[in-house]
């Protein structure tokens, strides 16, 4: 789905009961901005503004983000929510548009 | 023996009560707090949208405030008279590493002060307690330089239609159908053992912390100088900045 500023939308349910949305906008093949949403739990909190920032200027191919995704939950507790989630929902959102 | 200390009731707006857990999650001193929200409010996760997920139009209408957590999770209505809220902060060596455990713990004392007044409460999936299945209390937690803060609900009354006023959910989950299925799935006090009083229940959960964690208890006001850092942090929860994060 389309939103305003060009921003693309995806939504995911995942199984437990989350949810997770992603909000992406990209030129070219290439993330220009990425946020996450949803009532998931992630601690520390802050990981999720970094990964959003590593995420910036990444060609949307999946090995690549895979490894970002992976990288900045290395030392972050997930629940209700992994980080394949994350990257599963971005090309969802990326490829159903 | 480890001794908590106690702030027995309090009522606040929705920023000068997440001020104040934030304040007492710096501080670091082992303590479980209770309060009301004046005027009732919104409160969604410190990852979700405010657009997406609360109707903000329909919040200024009822005077309802709307706050974001420092904490993750869902976007909970907290009515004035329908709540009673807890805040438990200790330094994270005093309960579990594993954050799961820790809420069972955490989750499992309330749950064991409630059976005192009755009510077959039981720990359920990440951070909620049921009663018969039906959900009574549910909770968030963050860790910050070592403390643990977990902050709940614990269900007084329930009015299922004025929360789905103020939340954004799907039309086809305001229908008559989904409402009567949200009142099916949910509980309060007033529904398990008809009267009681707030100080009652704040006096049960209580006894199921120092039952379950072996604690007592010093009952004690915020100082001045607290109250200071309160009014500083407000500032944040209140900001558009932070409301509008995500």
């Amino acid at each position: 789905m389309r939103v305003k500023n060009g921003f693309l939308k995806g939504e995911m349910k995942i199984a437990g009961g989350k949810f997770i949305r992603c909000l992406l906008r990209q030129k070219d093949g290439i993330i220009t901005k990425v946020t996450f949403s949803g009532d998931f739990f992630m601690h520390p909190e802050e990981i999720i503004e970094e990964l959003e920032q590593s995420l910036q200027n990444v060609r949307l191919n999946v090995g690549d983000v895979q490894k970002i995704v992976h990288a900045a939950f290395s030392d972050t507790e997930l629940i209700g929510v992994s980080p394949d989630d994350f990257v599963t929902l971005l090309f969802k959102t990326y490829e159903k548009n | 023996m480890e001794i908590f200390h106690v702030i027995p009731y309090q009522t606040y707006d929705a920023f000068t009560n997440m001020a104040i857990d934030e304040m007492l999650l710096f501080q670091g001193t082992p303590t479980i707090r209770f309060y009301t929200w004046q005027p009732s409010a919104v409160s969604i996760g410190y990852f979700q949208s405010v657009n997406e997920e609360v109707n903000l139009l329909e919040c200024e209408r009822q005077g309802v405030d709307v706050v974001r957590r420092i904490t993750g999770g869902g976007a909970v209505y907290h009515d004035h008279y329908g709540e009673l809220t807890y805040s438990f902060i200790c330094p994270h060596n005093m309960v579990p590493q594993n954050i799961m455990e820790s809420y069972r713990l955490i989750c499992s004392a309330i749950a064991e002060g409630l059976g005192t007044l009755g009510i077959a409460a039981q720990h359920a999936g990440i951070n909620d307690i049921v009663v018969n299945g039906k959900k009574i209390s549910g909770s968030a937690q963050t860790r910050r330089q070592g403390i643990v803060l977990q902050h709940g609900t614990i269900l007084l009354r329930v009015n299922v239609e004025k929360m789905f006023s103020l939340l954004n959910v799907c039309a086809e989950k305001i229908s008559d159908k989904q409402i009567s299925s949200v009142k099916e799935r949910v509980t309060s006090i007033e529904k398990e053992i008809k009267h009681f009083t707030r100080d009652e229940v704040r006096n049960a959960i209580l006894k199921g912390f120092s039952c379950c964690l072996n604690l007592s208890f010093i009952d004690r006001k915020l100082d001045d100088l607290e109250m200071l850092q309160v009014e500083k942090l407000r500032n944040k929860y209140e900001s558009k900045e932070w409301i509008f994060k995500r």
